[in-house]
């Protein structure tokens, strides 16, 4: 809940008090619409579903505004009509079973072919030679590539700073549920990102033989 | 299970991502801090996988929705009567 200022306004002074209007949909929105999107375009994985998607969860929460409590947190409330949102179109597509080759990913993986790569394992930021060779782009197809349920977690804590609790009050899921997910979208995302890597040259294939 | 002290490499990884991700005790954090003032092989790797977050983050986080869509959303919306 937000302080109150101890400060009186002339008009609060004067027994005049107004009280201060509530925000509107608009402007919350406004305000967490980035958000949003950001989160959308990495679930459906282009700009015309993210935005279909978006639009959608926007018709929804407006018409439960009422439901919404002002003074907390409007962002993780419309993070949460989203991804259900998402998750409910996702059913009624009836999607096919996801099987990913990225499951049996080891521990360290990117630290370890990075160090055969002869890319920076030490240092002060030592991954970030890598990642800026790859660009926002690539690095947002590779987490394109892991398996549903992982990159829902995995989008809300990249994207959105959450803790696990918010995580899984936004899934609608048991917190444990989500550490175990986060840490295997972890290991997952740093294998999608060597294939990338791979697949643009930065890395040769030769590097990468031996791959789990 | 070996429970976690300062000089035990397997037990401090296990909580690797729990440690960068803040969500252990702060008698927790202690112990992972003192092993790693020892440990030079497990500094270089909590090292290693902190970059990779940060960078991710960092990286994942610039995109911002087109000005004209947040119009077009809002448009859309039923006007109340």
């Amino acid at each position: 809940m937000t302080e109150l200022s101890p400060v009186l306004s002339a008009s609060q002074q004067s027994g005049l008090e107004r009280p201060v209007p509530p925000a509107t949909f608009e402007s919350l929105f406004s305000n967490a619409a980035n958000s949003a999107f950001g989160v959308a375009i990495r679930l459906t994985r282009n700009q015309a579903d993210a935005e279909d998607l978006v639009q959608e969860a926007a018709l929804l929460a407006y018409r439960a505004f009422d439901s919404f409590e002002a003074g907390t947190n409007f962002r993780a409330w419309f993070l949460k009509i989203l991804t259900n949102c998402y998750y409910s179109k996702r059913r009624r597509e009836k999607s096919r079973p996801v099987t990913s080759d990225l499951d049996d990913t080891p521990d360290l993986y990117l630290y370890a072919r990075s160090g055969q790569a002869g890319f920076p394992t030490q240092g002060p930021d030592p991954a970030s030679e890598l990642l800026d060779k790859l660009g926002t782009e690539r690095i947002a197809a590779a987490m394109a590539r892991l398996p549903t349920d992982y990159r829902m977690v995995a989008t809300l804590y990249f994207m959105e700073d959450l803790t696990y609790e918010e995580i899984a009050h936004s899934l609608e899921c048991p917190v444990g549920t989500v550490r175990s997910r986060l840490h295997r979208s972890r290991k997952m995302l740093q294998k999608a990102l060597w294939q990338v890597a791979q697949e643009d040259g930065i890395v040769s294939d030769k590097m990468a033989q031996g791959d789990a | 299970m070996t429970k976690l002290n300062r000089s035990n490499c397997e037990e401090a990884f296990r909580r690797l991502d729990d440690y960068l991700d803040r969500q252990l005790s702060p008698h927790e954090i202690r112990l992972i801090e003192e092993h790693l003032r020892i440990c030079d092989w497990c500094t270089r790797e909590f090292s290693f996988e902190g970059s990779v977050l940060r960078g991710l983050k960092r990286k994942l986080r610039q995109i911002d929705m087109p000005p004209d869509r947040v119009a077009k959303v809002l448009s859309s919306l039923p006007r109340e009567s």
